[in-house]
């Protein structure tokens, strides 16, 4: 397991990918902005692009040939996509203490508080439930799972944006007091994490059926 | 004692079936399996390595059940699948730092002395690696953790004479020691005629047989007379037949022959066999 994580970072993701979530998190410094996109950016970018890389090197011919589980195998990958969204977030969350201490006033969209970090932790469950689960049908074919899953990203990050600004009960309970806001948060990692199981349990279960 | 033994794999695909696929491979001898394009050759090696599914069957290495020892057994396997290429652009050093952590008894010390031998620079990126040296770092890797069967998918084709010429006297030295195996699919047949001791042929999905390679060839003749003397009977034992001006050529199972006047008969190659098989069925098509 712990080899073909490091076959992951090693030879599967080009280097580039650990320093793009530095720069898509230093969108963060814009004043004013929809900071939902930002989270997304990974799965418009990173996630499509280190899925080709993957087809394209033919990896799980390469990986199924080594003495490893099918299940390692989706371990590995899934482990692999987390650590580098956890990434995302902890680049993201850099800025955004250097975006409040720079500006220190309110967004017209979601503040960049903790109930914000909750949702995009919230929106990486989510997307990852129905990527990998999706991908691990063939274990090869990217397109469809890529497009459905950042399709549903938006479309949660769409409702928590326009939650925010039009439903003024919303807006009171992740913008208002630190309480519900923490609350949020922890929820929102919980889920992550229950959600990653969930999506490695469900993928297991497809790959297991696939003729490599 | 059989290194690899495969009994009664089946695969069923909607145009295809693997029918019963068995054989078995001892200890210190090279196989060739061979076959024409798409008579099942690389399903029957996906599938007794699990990388397909088999619907039914069981495959044997060292003694034990490969699907309760996979990994376990994965280790003992020096694997080769010719036409594919993993991480073409990134360089051999960094390939093999990745490869060698799954094998505990990989041996850097012979596989630096193989890269020697073998002259692969190790700063090279896969793509800038001729097919014959690709083919030799593949073999550099599985003599480095120690395998001791070889499961090779036409690791000659695309090859030049030259380089089929050397990698085959690689794979005859790997088995003198009598430990090591190869089990070497190919439709090249003339690198069986030169290296193979057994040879298992597949046609249409279904083992037509599993020999040594002399029994395999003395098992079939081929005949060739004039045309009149193929429709006294002769006809149905042949397997398939070539006719011209000049009267016919086919192939029958030495079973079926009997001394006749005017026959020619010779003792066919592989590759003879492999042909007339394949015409045997475009004729029923």
């Amino acid at each position: 397991m712990y080899n073909l994580l490091y076959k992951e970072f090693r030879l599967a993701i080009h280097p580039f990918y650990y320093v793009l979530p530095v720069l898509i998190g230093a969108l963060m410094l814009i004043p004013q902005w929809i900071f939902f996109l930002v989270p997304l950016y990974f799965c418009f970018i990173s996630a499509p692009q280190i899925f080709a890389l993957y087809k394209s090197n033919n990896d799980l011919e390469f990986s199924i040939m080594m003495p490893v589980r099918k299940s390692d195998i989706v371990k590995a990958r899934i482990l692999s996509i987390i650590i580098l969204e956890l990434f995302q977030i902890a680049c993201s969350l850099l800025f955004a203490l250097i975006h409040r201490s720079l500006y220190k006033i309110d967004n017209f969209a979601f503040d960049l508080n903790a109930a914000y970090f909750g949702l995009v932790f919230v929106m990486f469950a989510l997307y990852n439930i129905i990527l990998f689960p999706m991908f691990y049908k063939t274990a090869f074919q990217f397109g469809a799972a890529v497009i459905v899953s950042t399709v549903a990203a938006i479309g949660f990050a769409f409702a928590a944006e326009m939650l925010v600004m039009f439903n003024e009960r919303f807006r009171n309970v992740v913008e208002g007091k630190p309480g519900p806001q923490v609350i949020i948060l922890a929820a929102g990692i919980v889920l992550f994490v229950l959600g990653a199981m969930l999506t490695y349990k469900i993928s297991v279960k497809s790959f297991e059926k696939v003729d490599v | 004692m059989a290194i690899l033994s495969i009994d009664k794999l089946n695969k069923r695909y909607e145009k295809f079936h693997l029918k019963d696929v068995s054989f078995s491979l001892d200890k210190g001898y090279i196989m060739g399996f061979i076959g024409v394009n798409g008579a099942g050759k690389t399903t029957t090696l996906k599938s007794m390595l699990n990388m397909v599914h088999a619907d039914s069957g069981a495959v044997r290495i060292l003694g034990k059940d490969y699907t309760q020892n996979e990994i376990e057994l994965k280790k003992e396997i020096g694997l080769m699948f010719g036409d594919m290429q993993y991480y073409a652009k990134t360089r051999v050093r960094v390939v093999t730092d990745v490869i060698k952590r799954f094998y505990p008894n990989w041996d850097d010390a012979v596989y630096d002395d193989y890269c020697k031998k073998f002259n692969i620079d190790q700063e090279k990126k896969i793509s800038e690696l001729s097919q014959g040296m690709k083919a030799k770092y593949n073999l550099a890797l599985a003599l480095s953790h120690n395998a001791s069967l070889f499961i090779l998918d036409e690791p000659t084709t695309g090859l030049d004479p030259a380089a089929r010429d050397d990698l085959l006297e690689i794979f005859q030295k790997l088995v003198e020691d009598g430990e090591k195996s190869i089990l070497f699919s190919t439709h090249i047949t003339s690198d069986l005629e030169k290296c193979a001791d057994y040879i298992t042929y597949i046609h249409e999905g279904e083992i037509v047989a599993s020999a040594t390679k002399d029994d395999f060839i003395d098992t079939y003749k081929i005949v060739k007379g004039s045309e009149d003397q193929l429709e006294t009977g002769l006809r149905k034992k042949l397997i398939a037949c070539k006719t011209n001006q000049f009267g016919f050529s086919g192939l029958m199972k030495t079973v079926d022959y009997e001394e006749r006047d005017g026959l020619t008969v010779e003792e066919p190659s592989l590759e003879e066999i492999m042909i007339f098989y394949a015409k045997k069925e475009s004729a029923h098509v």
